[in-house]
């Protein structure tokens, strides 16, 4: 942890505006989660088109493929966009735009059900808000605001999960047993049909689904409060470890809070006596 | 471990921001909305029903998108070649379920539900059955090919239900 203090201490003093290095970093997560559904988007293209269903629940246009083509590409180009741009108005107008590209995706009728679209919302609202705030002479206060909010909605994504599993049917492992454990093709899963009974993968999967709602639930609580640097790095672990022992395909979903759980790590060290200093702690903001 | 200067906002000079404190109220919110789910019936029917696309109306059903809801309930659906009640079942009728981590319509809605299921252009009828805690939702959908291909949706009124 000191460790990677010292190392932003570095960036510092080289004259690191931290805020916008911040929200660098979750543009390039957020670009990362949807070019991780690439293979989505070339399929859903060709399939969207080839097999429309008409369901009057969704208004036309949120049932169109071109809604789509242009809600993935328009987010992705902003968020291009505002990941490089040194022009304040122009990250702010392509903050907005792919918040607003994303918004399309989680109402629309081919992509609403995928999480990936709802936690790049997460970090595009917040986006959307440092973009706001980024030139603000007061680097510090920022910058704790960020990652605040940053592992507030962590922790409420982690909630959500949570929340939705306290039922008899996540507890005794029966939904995981089906969806991973029967005949999902990945390492994990793999390895344990080859090497366990069927009786044995069922008492497996009931501990493996029990330790998901419980760290989903002690995180989703509890996360928010802890101090900003070790948020983040727990945060990171236990989303990587999300990844690691579920499916790849998570990883669209998790990158871009890998992202934002790292804005933690900005946040300057203060000495230990400037705690009992009244006066606020202010950084004039550096050169882009 | 503990650092009380990281979580501390209020040592700092309060800068007015708005935008700030609309986000966390936006969050407290929905993390309440979460937290009493278990214990209030009607915020679960409410979820169980946007997981269906049974929501009164879409604009209802749009406005909880924010909510998140990875790996939420018990969902399983069933496809069928007939509607269902056509053919008597010679097979335990639990070898047709399976079970869908959120939103059950996503095997009628999503690219690799319609791929796996709506790639032969012939009728199919979905059910979808999702529970928490006690509260169950079925839900019926005939997907009817349509000459000009794709399908139409149709939500099949008979439903059992015992939220």
């Amino acid at each position: 942890m000191n460790k990677i203090t010292q190392a932003f201490q570095r960036l510092q003093s080289a004259g690191l505006n931290r805020p916008l290095a911040a929200y660098r970093l979750v543009q390039a997560a957020i670009l990362i989660s949807l070019f991780w559904k690439w293979e989505f988007f070339l399929q859903a293209n060709s399939i969207y088109a080839n097999t429309p269903v008409e369901d009057p629940f969704f208004p036309d246009w949120l049932r169109s493929v071109t809604t789509i083509r242009f809600a993935f590409w328009g987010s992705a180009l902003a968020t291009g966009i505002s990941l490089i741009t040194s022009i304040n108005l122009l990250r702010k107008t392509c903050s907005w735009l792919g918040f607003f590209g994303i918004t399309l995706m989680c109402v629309h009728q081919g992509s609403y059900n995928d999480m990936t679209f709802v936690t790049i919302w997460w970090c595009c609202l917040w986006s959307v808000w440092l973009s706001h705030r980024v030139d603000t002479d007061q680097q510090e206060l920022l910058m704790r605001r960020a990652a605040f909010l940053s592992r507030l909605i962590i922790s409420l994504i982690l909630l959500g999960g949570a929340a939705g599993k306290w039922t008899p049917e996540y507890w005794s492992g029966e939904v995981l047993f089906d969806i991973y454990f029967l005949d999902r093709d990945f390492w994990l899963f793999n390895y344990l049909r080859a090497n366990y009974e069927p009786a044995e993968l069922q008492e497996i999967a009931k501990w493996y689904s029990r330790q998901i709602v419980v760290v989903e639930t002690i995180s989703g609580i509890g996360l928010w409060v802890l101090p900003a640097r070790w948020a983040a790095l727990i945060a990171t672990i236990i989303l990587s470890v999300i990844v690691i022992l579920s499916n790849k395909y998570l990883v669209s979903v998790i990158a871009c809070l890998i992202g934002l759980a790292c804005v933690g790590f900005f946040v300057p060290r203060r000495p230990r006596n400037a705690a009992t200093l009244a006066s606020p702690a202010t950084e004039e903001p550096a050169a882009n | 471990m503990v650092d009380s200067n990281d979580t501390s906002l209020s040592n700092d000079r309060q800068q007015s921001d708005w935008g700030f404190c609309c986000i966390v109220a936006f969050i407290g919110l929905i993390a309440a909305w979460l937290l009493l789910m278990p214990w209030i019936p009607g915020i679960a029917k409410h979820s169980l029903q946007r997981f269906h696309l049974r929501t009164a109306s879409f604009s209802v059903w749009a406005a909880q998108f924010p909510i998140p809801s990875m790996y939420n309930f018990a969902n399983q659906y069933k496809v069928e070649q007939y509607p269902p009640g056509f053919v008597m079942m010679i097979l335990d009728e639990n070898e047709n379920w399976r079970y869908a981590n959120h939103f059950p319509a996503r095997v009628i809605t999503f690219f690799a539900g319609r791929y796996d299921f709506l790639s032969s252009q012939q009728d199919r009828w979905f059910t979808l059955k999702s529970s928490y805690r006690g509260q169950v939702l079925e839900s019926k959908f005939h997907l009817e090919a349509q000459a000009e291909g794709g399908y139409k949706l149709i939500r099949i009124d008979e439903v059992e239900e015992s939220l």
